[in-house]
């Protein structure tokens, strides 16, 4: 076997992790869904199927920001929720869609802020904002409602030569990231900070003279905009502002960026990797919806699921 | 400003629990602002409503000592409380139902033990996701609508009071007690310091490391089924809702009775205090009327705060 | 020598000068009024046991650690860096001391790491970087693809990457801390060549290193710490290693080490054809009562492997291995194994005292008492131990107001003697023992080598592992010289030279035949 083959199958001495699996995973489900499913494998179910992951592939790249940095991030489903209750505050879109941007650019700060300048763990740091964020949009909304501009729902609902536009603005979302993580010093420099993370040796990125506290920091504020992104897709997608929209959705999107083989320990990982975890996860519930299991059932085969994923990388640290 | 960060007064003081701070402080509000209901009757109700935080503290504690978490509690109460209230179990007695719970919690903390000492899965994600798996089987069996009641005898026990004191806050104070003498007096204690000062030295000291995390997760799953009796007894009923908040609430409460991740340090007695203060504050908010968001933004607030404070002085004792 | 004499003899530059610098971590000094002076053109030793301060004034010149007091000049304007990015734009160069190399990164990015160049809209340039890398890596004469991920190469290789990262860089001023450690005689000969090229150029180089020859070989001027603080400095021309290593040392070597043993016991420790990993040979190994074997050699050849393999932090590919005559079973469990090797009386003491050994935040009872506790099981009463520990603390003379101040407060050496003493408490017979005196001063070094003499008196076995040559040929009384995860070579430390260590170490490189050290 050689060398570039063995580094797709282990993902051993290879920054993209083991993304190759999950393609395999991916493939797999779709060769069992095209025979077991009819019109499975039309162009139209499969164009609904990516537009419907649409939120969570978003979602699960901003999280990734943060896991390359050996973080996470348990705000992201209140940040969703959140965005979706402004927008529907019916503040014009000219107002609103930008005032989102920043809020969730606040939210991330603060996360941020705390993790790199106040020393406080990232799952403590974010589980609290989860509940902060939560609060403040039970408060805003607490049941769904409201009305979202109709430039949102015109820009998630319409198609275009018969394919659904999130597929276009995911396209355009993709390609931002691969040219912030995959394109750019910022991403590279994410992925020195979280190999030195991983491997103990924190300060050699500091030493090289990397600004490591600054980029960990807009890692976090990355995470936060492209939930809010999702938020906004989710929003154009109900038509109305929910509280309980993101619900689990950090959990949906920590499964993904892991089955697409980034290392929760940081350093390792890919863009294509999360966008077929995220992937595998839609087919997932697409087969399992097609197969008429129940939605509590779904919710568990995921838990089960994220256990198996996890279960299987390696960390050298034991604990949170 | 200046006075308060100078280093000696700020780790002094920072040796403290802040739970002991918040519960005097909001002791002085309630006897200010309603000193009517500082009275052993209407104070025991309301400490009784935190007993099934109480308990799970003790176990949370433990495993925070070791640099862990456990937010499974949640899927284990509703499970425990599907036992009970649904026909699942059509007769069964008492002890049946506490061995049928602790069965669960224990099988459930061995699990999250095994994940997180010996596969070294992150102990957020695992617990987690068990408890993700447990909600939704639960959900599942009850296809979303609360299963029946809680035979009677549950609230019998929980209603009864010993010397004014109800009973189930005694049984807190019992285990509580417990916890804190096999903590100080045997070697498992020593061992959860170490593991927790550094898991590293405590391996190199011929600390059984991953045995010390696994144990600490099962005492925890115990706790927790300790904790979802008392709870079901509490409500009377079956429930698919009740206590997703509990875990959380619970790391709450030990971060502000001065256990923090990865120092190894803090006693049974700091969160106990935690607890109490979050008993008080249920009190303070309800008489002032803040609803459930403002609840959840308290807590978020208080983790994030206390957390804060930690990581103030780690970085203060680093230099 | 001539060159050089010359040279400082006549107005040159001062490159940098540092003056009165302090340092102080925690309540630990690490620098105590140290002035240094670099002169452009030359090649500066910085010498000192470790712990002398040496890293930690290098790291002050590379701004990665701000003084507490003191100034630096550079070319005699007074300046300061806050992050090692300006040190470097004010021309000023470091090879790290520890792999400071990202094992998930590529050579060419670790390379230009936090300097990468960009083409349009901020992409990266790769194709520079790796031209550039190759070009840099050629002129050390390694042949590696410079997108090769870090985590590949050998533990030479990386020395090799990090130095070329380091004095490929446009600076005036070079830090090189330890560069040679993992490296053989004539890849030192590669890296010397450059460095005399560098210093023709007009740099100024700052060199650190224990091996005594290279220093003689390549530097001009010396400087001397000890302890903290400066002992001298010199023109090399005006030393000799006998009078440089006492100087460093501040006594007559000979003093600091105790009495040798005459003659070692029953065996203790033996292992039988040990292989540390499926492709390196096999090798036995055995320790006596009374007796203190160290295992030399170039840095990172197996000697910590093969020391964490006996006790299960590593799994070694096979071998036999018995204490007192009683075979183990093997090889033993990761999480158990440092527990059983324990309960039969070996105990490993971690090179990293505040990483792997001690609990800083905890008490010195608690330290010392843990190698006690962790023979009980977690469900048995917890005894005070309250006399033992007081009986530690006297015979180790450790300095504190008592058992219950916290290990974090106490000096290196006080610290160093807490963490001996949890093993020498929990009464064992076999002491593996990592770097015994790293960073402590010398006072507490001289008590620490009494410390284990005594043990091994007393009928204990003990294996020490060092990067400081001069103390395995001091304290022990047998050396075995480790290279490729074998044992290469056997002497008695008596006769044994760091020269002789070197080319027992790299005999076998050559192409010779490995020399029979079974007994």
């Amino acid at each position: 076997m050689n060398r570039t083959m063995k580094r797709l199958l282990t993902g051993k001495d290879s920054r993209q992790g083991r993304w190759f699996f999950a393609l395999l995973i991916a493939l797999a489900i779709i060769v069992w869904l095209g025979l077991t499913t009819e019109r499975f494998l039309t162009s139209e179910n499969l164009f609904n199927l990516v537009a419907q992951a649409m939120p969570l592939i978003i979602t699960a790249i901003g999280m990734m920001l943060v896991v390359l940095v050996g973080g996470l991030d348990l705000s992201v489903g209140s940040v969703i929720s959140f965005t979706t209750a402004i927008l529907a505050l019916g503040a014009p879109a000219l107002i609103s869609i930008p005032g989102v941007f920043a809020l969730a650019a606040c939210i991330g700060l603060i996360n941020g802020l705390a993790v790199t300048r106040l020393n406080v763990h990232p799952i403590i740091a974010t589980l609290s904002m989860q509940f902060i964020v939560l609060g403040i949009t039970r408060i805003l909304r607490p049941v769904s409602g409201g009305d979202v501009p109709q430039i949102v729902i015109d820009a998630v609902a319409g198609s275009f030569y018969g394919i659904p536009l999130p597929v276009f603005w995911g396209i355009v979302t993709v390609l931002i990231a691969w040219k912030i993580i995959h394109g750019s010093r910022f991403g590279l420099h994410l992925f020195a900070i979280g190999g030195g993370i991983a491997s103990g040796t924190d300060e050699a990125t500091h030493n090289f003279g990397v600004a490591d506290k600054q980029k960990i920091l807009l890692a976090y504020v990355g995470c936060s905009c492209f939930a809010a992104l999702a938020g906004i897709f989710l929003a154009g997608r109900i038509v109305s502002g929910d509280p309980n929209v993101g619900l689990l959705f950090e959990m949906d999107a920590i499964t993904a960026v892991a089955i697409g083989g980034t290392q929760l320990s940081g350093g390792v990982g890919s863009l294509h990797g999360t966008v077929i975890g995220a992937l595998v996860m839609a087919l997932l519930a697409n087969g399992m919806n097609s197969a008429n299991i129940s939605a509590f059932v779904q919710t568990a085969i995921k838990g089960v699921i994220l256990l198996l994923v996890v279960g299987l990388q390696s960390r050298k640290k034991m604990g949170l | 400003m200046a006075a308060l960060f100078n280093r000696t007064n700020f780790n002094r003081i920072s040796r403290i629990p802040p739970a002991y701070f918040v519960f005097a402080v909001l002791l002085i509000v309630l006897w200010i602002a309603r000193p009517h209901m500082l009275n052993i009757n209407i104070m025991g109700i309301f400490i009784r409503q935190v007993v099934p935080l109480g308990i799970l503290v003790l176990g949370q504690m433990l495993v925070i000592r070791v640099n862990s978490i456990d937010l499974s509690g949640a899927g284990v109460l509703l499970l425990i409380n599907f036992y009970i209230s649904s026909s699942m179990f059509p007769g069964a007695s008492l002890p049946f139902f506490v061995a049928i719970s602790l069965a669960t919690g224990l099988a459930v903390g061995l699990f999250n033990g095994y994940m997180v000492g010996k596969r070294r899965v992150s102990a957020v994600i695992v617990t987690l996701a068990v408890n993700i798996v447990l909600v939704g089987i639960v959900q599942f069996l009850a296809s979303g609508k609360p299963p029946g009641d809680v035979p009677s005898i549950f609230s019998d026990i929980y209603n009864t009071k010993l010397w004014l004191i109800p009973t189930p806050v005694l049984f807190w104070v019992a285990l509580a007690l417990i916890m804190s003498l096999f903590l100080s007096r045997f070697v498992y204690g020593r061992y959860v310091s170490s593991v927790g000062a550094n898991p590293v030295a405590a391996l190199f000291s011929g600390v059984p490391v991953e045995r010390t995390v696994i144990v600490a997760h099962t005492i925890a799953g115990l706790m927790t089924a300790l904790a979802s009796l008392v709870q079901t007894a509490s409500i009377a009923v079956g429930s698919v809702r009740v206590g997703h908040e509990l875990p959380i609430l619970a790391v709450a409460a030990t971060i502000l009775g001065g256990v923090v991740f990865g120092r190894g340090e803090g006693g049974v007695w700091g969160p106990f205090f935690g607890v109490l203060s979050f008993a008080l504050l249920f009190v303070v908010m309800t008489t002032f009327g803040i609803g459930e968001p403002g609840k959840l933004i308290t807590q978020g607030l208080i983790i994030l705060l206390a957390a804060i404070f930690y990581g103030l002085r780690t970085a203060k004792s680093r230099t | 020598m001539q060159v050089a004499a010359t040279r400082i003899g006549g107005d040159v530059k001062k490159r940098i000068e540092m003056s009165g610098i302090s340092k102080a971590f925690g309540g630990s000094v690490a620098l105590k009024n140290v002035s240094f002076e670099l002169l452009e053109g030359s090649v500066h030793a910085l010498m000192g046991e470790n712990g002398a301060g040496k890293s930690t004034l290098m790291k002050i010149l590379a701004g990665v650690h701000q003084p507490d007091s003191g100034e630096i000049f550079r070319d005699g304007r007074a300046v300061t860096f806050a992050t090692p990015r300006e040190a470097l734009d004010f021309g000023i160069s470091t090879v790290f001391q520890e792999l400071s190399l990202l094992a998930n990164l590529t050579i060419a990015e670790n390379m230009f790491l936090g300097r990468e160049p960009t083409l349009r809209f901020g992409t990266v340039d790769y194709a520079t970087m790796n031209r550039e890398t190759t070009k840099a890596l050629a002129e050390l004469g390694l042949d590696l693809d410079p997108k090769t991920m870090v985590s590949e190469l050998t533990i030479a290789e990386r020395q090799f990457v990090e130095i070329a990262h380091g004095i490929k860089a446009d600076a005036s001023i070079f830090i090189l801390d330890e560069p040679t450690a993992a490296l053989n005689a004539a890849d030192v000969e590669v890296l010397n060549r450059h460095i005399r090229r560098l210093r023709d150029e007009g740099k100024a180089i700052v060199y650190i290193s224990h091996r005594m020859d290279e220093i003689f070989e390549i530097c001009d001027m010396v400087t001397v710490l000890k302890d903290s603080e400066l002992v001298a400095t010199k023109p090399l021309a005006e030393m000799t290693p006998h009078s440089l290593i006492a100087m460093m040392v501040g006594r007559e070597l000979k003093d600091l080490f105790p009495e040798r043993n005459a003659e070692p016991g029953e065996a203790m420790l033996d292992v039988e054809n040990f292989r540390i990993s499926a492709s390196s040979e096999p090798f036995s190994m055995t320790v006596g009562t009374g007796e203190i074997v160290g295992m030399a050699g170039l840095e990172g050849q197996g000697q910590q492997r093969f020391l964490r393999s006996l006790v299960g932090q590593f799994e070694p590919f096979g071998g036999k291995v018995s204490v007192r005559g009683k075979a183990l079973k093997f090889p033993v469990s990761k999480d158990g194994g440092i527990r059983y090797l324990q309960s039969l009386g070996v105990g490993l003491v971690p090179e990293d005292r505040k990483e792997e050994g001690l609990f800083l935040t905890l008490s010195i009872g608690h330290n010392i008492a843990m190698g006690l506790h962790s023979r009980k099981s977690e469900f048995s009463l917890a005894e005070g131990y309250g006399e033992k520990i007081r009986e530690t603390m006297a015979s180790m003379s450790v300095q504190a107001s008592g058992p219950a101040e916290l290990v974090s407060a106490l000096s290196g050496g006080n610290q160093q003697k807490v963490l001996l003493g949890r093993y020498l408490a929990a009464g064992m017979s076999i002491l593996l023992v990592e770097e015994p005196t790293r960073g402590v001063d010398i006072g507490a070094k001289s008590e620490i080598y009494r410390l284990l003499r005594g043990f091994a008196n007393k009928g204990g076995a003990v294996v020490v592992l060092s990067r400081e040559t001069i103390e395995l040929i001091g304290l022990c009384d047998r050396l075995y010289v480790v290279h490729d995860d074998t044992i290469v070579s056997e002497m008695a430390a008596e006769n044994a030279t760091e020269h002789n260590i070197l080319d027992a170490a790299l005999s076998r490189q050559a192409g010779q035949v490995r020399l029979e050290t079974t007994p």
